[in-house]
């Protein structure tokens, strides 16, 4: 594959304008706004448990990393 | 995930959206990626969100460019509502009796790598009754100010200053915009392909960082002269594993120690159930896209 460098200066080892190089438009939204309450949501762990989010927090202040893949 | 987790050291749990579900209704789903491109379908804009105690959201961190990411540090930073600086991050200090001055590479244990957002802190610990200036100042006095000398590829934000405090001069019938106390300048930075290419291996095995530092202090009667301060930091240059994929190999600063195939073919497995063509579409987009890459690249 080529490695080509996108105009942040990063390279990637696939091509410009590969769908696995598309970041986040202009004027994109985020999600959820500061000030707001984060939407709870239950999803399984690496073995398998559901985790149900604002319950697994205790009470305590917490960081939500949304990331692209553990894949690839 | 678990295998993942133990080769990367996560302490963290790591939570799977499989469906997408939670990213979706989270708005933030990568909608330029669709179905016809196989096992890339479904991903999120990457962020961050640090909440309070009661689940309100306080800080988050979205990027321009899914390369640029903030450094663990700054999300504690954002939780805790302060600075949290550590021993173990690279520093230098300067200045006098008045003027107590430190740089503080924030972030990262004193490492660097591409995309990845660290902070150069400059800090001046000011005695009591002693104050620096801010801007604007009339001709003639010294507002501080922070030059910073750094290899190529090696990206400095603006700095971001704290807000300065209101000194009335009577007797000149003058308001200045003064710091006292703990001053922290902040200036964002990160490393770019230039310096350090996540595709290729490393160039140098570190960075030095040359941070020039001008200010005046004065107290309530008189002032000190002005001076001028140099600070040099070093950095190293994190070496990072490729993705544990065969087609990643050879593109990389270190191979990864583990084999991520069979999760890559469950995933295709997974993704060309909801649309059997999928594959064999990104496959033809890919080598339509290497083409075009390989004509600009002559």
């Amino acid at each position: 594959m080529s490695i080509e460098r996108d105009h942040h200066g990063f390279d990637a080892p696939v091509p410009l304008g590969h769908p696995a190089r598309a970041s986040l438009p202009d004027g994109q939204p985020t999600g959820p706004e500061v000030g707001e309450t984060l939407p709870d949501f239950e999803l399984p762990d690496a073995h398998g448990n559901l985790v149900r989010y604002h319950e697994s927090r205790g009470g305590a202040k917490s960081v939500v990393v949304f990331y692209r893949s553990a894949v690839w | 995930m678990t295998e993942f987790s133990a080769k990367q050291n996560i302490p963290f749990r790591l939570l799977s959206d499989l469906d997408s579900e939670v990213i979706r209704r989270y708005g933030i789903l990568n909608d330029q990626v669709g179905r016809e491109d196989a096992f890339l379908e479904g991903i999120p804009y990457p962020g961050v969100y640090v909440t309070d105690e009661e689940g309100v959201v306080i800080a988050k961190f979205f990027h321009d460019s899914y390369k640029e990411r903030d450094s663990p540090e700054m999300l504690i930073d954002a939780a805790l509502g302060r600075l949290l600086l550590s021993d173990d991050e690279p520093s230098a200090s300067g200045g006098d009796e008045e003027v107590r001055i430190s740089a503080v590479v924030h972030g990262g244990k004193g490492t660097i790598r591409q995309g990845i957002r660290r902070q150069l802190i400059v800090r001046f610990e000011l005695g009591e009754g002693v104050h620096i200036y801010g801007e604007p100042v009339p001709e003639g006095m010294i507002p501080t100010s922070i030059s910073v000398s750094a290899p190529p590829g090696l990206v400095l934000e603006d700095p971001i200053y704290p807000p300065t405090e209101t000194l009335r001069i009577e007797s000149m019938d003058m308001e200045l915009p003064v710091w006292s106390g703990t001053v922290d300048i902040v200036l964002p930075f990160m490393a770019i392909g230039e310096l350090a290419s996540e595709t290729r291996p490393l160039d140098m095995e570190h960075a030095e960082i040359e941070v020039g530092v001008r200010y005046q202090a004065c107290d309530d009667n008189s002032c000190f002269p002005p001076k001028t301060e140099k600070l040099k930091l070093h950095v190293d240059l994190d070496v990072i594993d490729v993705p544990a994929l065969s087609t990643h190999m050879g593109h990389g600063q270190r191979e990864a120690e583990y084999n991520g195939m069979p999760h890559m073919f469950r995933l295709i497995r997974r993704k060309a159930r909801k649309y059997p063509l999928g594959m064999l579409r990104l496959i033809f987009k890919t080598i339509r896209l290497e083409w075009a890459a390989l004509r600009r690249l002559r």
